[in-house]
């Protein structure tokens, strides 16, 4: 792992598109959906993910491989995340939208059984606020660690226990509607 | 008392933590051996959400990025395209100083001018350039901000 961390950095210091593509590829899924659940909108999320490998390329040589690209890439991403709510006016949702919007095309027939239960989480997270989303889907569907989320948001340990703790209690009810 | 104890176990369930007296509680108690049931189950449904991103999405990515790239490097050359012009009139600056230092003294000596006199010119030929410049932005940005009065 550190191996590869160091090769990355490597890669990243020399702006290698051929690295930087074969990153995309390796991290499309994990970074879109983190995107999607911190967004909360799929299109928005698309546009972060583009911006978050242009940074990413911009910003390469600040990454010296020590510590695991999984984070700085998330740290990334949230930070331009961040930078957009600041610029950007607080929009009005429909909670369906999210629901419809991020559940990509099953491509299987195990996955189209699931839908009606992913709709069902998925508007379960969408009434979450953002910080409970966001430590939700990077613990379960990430799995990263109590402190590498801690890296990533730059929230205190506790804190991120508390809303690990705090989201699962809020999306019990939708939960409970999908049948877990 | 008991609602910390159940909330603490609940805490720890939820951040996947372990503790040497959770086993137990959770033994005993059926509401978080419950809880710790529905995380499981909330931590795999969350797994099985099926968000990904489609190919033109990733083509898109990779071509925006490619041409980011081609014009950082661009920019790279032009920068060093500058320091090296940087580097040559550094450089050149010092041979002409040098010239005109000795070239001054010269004229100096066959003048019979004194040193400080043939210095100053010296003196005065370096710093022109800069001391027009300098007056020049000066007055330049005075009737800017004079305009911006009115």
């Amino acid at each position: 792992m550190a191996d590869e961390n160091a090769e990355i950095a490597l890669g990243l210091r020399r702006r290698d598109p051929d690295l930087l593509d074969r990153l995309i590829e390796q991290y499309q899924h994990r970074l879109l959906r983190y995107l999607v659940h911190l967004t909360g909108r799929r299109e928005v999320a698309e546009d972060l993910f583009q911006e978050t490998w242009v940074r990413v390329l911009e910003r390469g040589r600040q990454y010296d491989g020590r510590r695991d690209f999984t984070g700085w890439l998330f740290t990334i991403a949230r930070n331009l995340f961040v930078d957009q709510q600041r610029r950007r006016q607080p929009r009005s949702e429909d909670p369906a939208e999210l629901a419809t919007a991020a559940t990509g095309q099953p491509s299987a027939l195990e996955l189209a059984m699931q839908h009606e239960q992913s709709e069902q989480i998925l508007a379960g997270m969408e009434q979450l606020s953002a910080e409970y989303r966001e430590a939700l889907s990077l613990r379960f569907q990430e799995g990263m660690s109590l402190e590498e989320i801690a890296g990533v948001t730059g929230a205190p340990l506790g804190t991120v226990k508390s809303r690990i703790y705090r989201g699962l209690i809020a999306l019990e009810p939708w939960l409970k509607g999908a049948g877990l | 008392m008991n609602g910390d104890i159940h909330e603490r176990a609940r805490m720890l369930i939820a951040c996947g933590e372990e503790e040497p007296w959770l086993a137990a509680h959770l033994e005993s108690c059926a509401a978080c051996g419950e809880f710790a049931g529905g995380t499981e189950r909330t931590a795999r449904a969350l797994r099985t959400i099926p968000i990904t991103a489609g190919w033109s999405l990733v083509s898109a990515t990779q071509m925006r990025v490619r041409q980011r790239a081609r014009e950082l490097q661009l920019r790279q050359e032009r920068l060093w395209a500058i320091w090296i012009c940087c580097a040559a009139v550094t450089l050149i600056a010092g041979f002409t100083a040098a010239a005109l230092w000795s070239g001054l003294a010269w004229i100096g000596e066959r003048i019979s001018l004194a040193a400080p006199v043939w210095q100053m010119s010296f003196v005065v030929f370096t710093l022109l350039p800069t001391i027009v410049t300098a007056i020049l932005l000066l007055a330049r940005g005075t009737h800017l901000a004079d305009n911006e009065e009115v």
